[in-house]
């Protein structure tokens, strides 16, 4: 065993444990106000007017972030059952949870005499599930047991040097002990996808991983738009990095050398152990949602040099469930965010650490954060609003 | 004393400043066990690439043994290479556009 956290029902391990209230909105927030232990999502997004697609994606993730580890137990709360759509119904959310055997309950406007009624019996349905989940003990895991996912951003040339290696090192040995390994961001393939396609374990993937970045490519062509004035950002083009080619071939270290086993789509769970890819854009708000929803338990944010102030306090939030850890291999940032970096492999571009050593100590940081140690930022009760990978119009 | 650069791998043609050089000073360039030297033509910032070698303009720029983008200007070696000399060809809709 290498780590401690709880057991539940499906054979999983929580990292955490919270009682998560779904959908977000006016009821959820109030519960989350009132009792401890509780979370809630905030985004503008609920699947209304959305194409089918798009809200069989706002399904998924509402289902899978409550099947999530971390979650002890998950309150489905609405005006009414049926919901305004089939796809996105209370009891369907619910269902899909309580497959994993967790404790689940639903409760409605309709049938608790109002808004006001649900909320105050929303609390009382809360309170029970964070006592009862709160008499769980941490039990012994393996590394096995442990999902990651992770995004980089603001890179410089530390990122693609050493950072995204640093990740890449334990990625590698979190997938050799049979855990899950996640990457993403379409956007920063683009010029890196044939390399990721070779490591794929079979054709099919192989061409699902040269198609997101295709797509992502025609997408930018198709409104003119010159990639350059979008990504890399000002802050890449001012640490070093000059093409999106260069950013994409360094975000890739973050991939390690691991066989690339599927391509999943937004909030999906991985069928299986192993590194997977995940059909998304670059941008936070988005992926770490998204990642939380596949099962990760922790998710990391390996940042180059952004324009981060001297005692500037980085995005605490957006892994929802899951909490963030922030690495750098900048010194100047780990010095100027010392408040928030949680990790600095900086020692291996000042030549007093091997990456394998970096790597190791990487690994270990992420073990006692899932046994219970809080990451930096995880000490500030602040959650930004996410947002949801949906690729059909609006109407 | 020298400064120093990390080249990712063998094929590359530019390397990676790890601290910065001024104009006419000597760079040892490491590639894993190997190490070669360059002499920088100008100011390359830490973090900001140098060329190791003559690379004429159309011709590609490799970093991590992969090509990054094309030489938009003939880059003599020890130069600073950047946006203002190499140019990117993936996802550009300007580009697209024109040829329409």
């Amino acid at each position: 065993m290498t780590w401690l956290g709880y057991r539940r029902p499906d054979g999983s391990y929580g990292a955490r444990n919270y009682v998560l209230i779904v959908p977000g909105g006016l009821v959820a927030t109030k519960i989350c106000q009132f009792v401890r232990g509780t979370v809630t999502l905030a985004t503008s997004e609920t699947g209304n007017t959305r194409a089918r697609r798009d809200r069989e994606t706002v399904a998924r993730f509402l289902a899978n972030i409550g099947k999530n580890p971390n979650v002890a137990g998950v309150l489905v709360q609405g005006n009414s059952a049926g919901g305004s759509y089939a796809e996105l119904s209370l009891e369907r959310i619910a269902d899909e949870v309580a497959g994993t055997g967790k404790p689940v309950a639903v409760l409605t406007a309709d049938q608790c005499g109002g808004t006001l009624g649900l909320l105050a019996k929303g609390i009382e349905v809360a309170r029970e599930m964070v006592w009862r989940a709160s008499r769980a003990q941490r039990e012994p895991a393996d590394d096995a047991a442990l999902s990651l996912g992770m995004k980089c951003g603001g890179s410089d040339a530390t990122s693609g040097l050493v950072g995204n290696g640093v990740v890449g090192y334990v990625y590698d040995r979190l997938v050799a002990a049979r855990g899950v390994a996640m990457f993403s961001e379409n956007t920063e393939i683009i010029g890196a996808e044939h390399v990721l396609a070779r490591r794929a374990v079979s054709p099919e993937v192989a061409e699902q991983i040269l198609a997101v970045a295709r797509k992502m490519e025609e997408r930018g062509q198709a409104v003119g738009e010159d990639i350059r004035t979008i990504n890399p950002v000002p802050a890449n083009f001012a640490g070093g990095i000059s093409t999106l080619e260069e950013k994409s071939l360094g975000a890739i270290h973050k991939a390690g050398s691991q066989p690339i086993q599927g391509v999943l789509s937004y909030g999906e769970r991985p069928p299986r152990p192993g590194l997977y890819f995940v059909d998304n854009n670059a941008n936070g708000q988005y992926l770490f949602p998204s990642y939380a929803a596949a099962g990760a338990q922790m998710v990391m944010f390996q940042l180059g040099g952004a324009s981060v102030p001297v005692g500037g306090i980085l995005d605490p939030s957006t892994g929802i469930v899951a909490p963030l850890l922030w690495l750098t291999a900048n010194r100047r940032t780990q010095e100027r965010a010392a408040n928030s970096v949680d990790f600095c492999s900086a020692p291996v571009l000042e030549g007093t650490e091997s990456l394998e050593e970096a790597g190791e100590r990487l690994y270990e940081l992420i073990r006692e954060t899932a046994s219970g140690a809080m990451t930096r930022t995880e000490t500030i009760d602040h959650t930004n609003p996410f947002s949801m990978y949906l690729e059909d119009p609006i109407f | 004393m020298a400064k120093r650069a990390m080249r990712v791998t063998l094929r590359d043609n530019v390397a990676t400043m790890v601290e910065t050089a001024v104009a006419g000073e000597a760079v040892v360039v490491t590639t894993g066990r190997e190490t070669s030297a360059v002499v920088a033509r100008e100011e390359i910032p830490c973090n900001f690439k140098i060329a190791l070698a003559h690379i004429p303009r159309g011709e590609a720029v490799v970093k991590y043994g992969e090509v990054i983008g094309e030489a938009s200007a003939d880059i003599p070696p020890g130069a600073l290479v950047h946006v203002h000399n190499l140019v990117g060809r993936r996802g550009r809709g300007d580009l697209a556009r024109r040829d329409v």
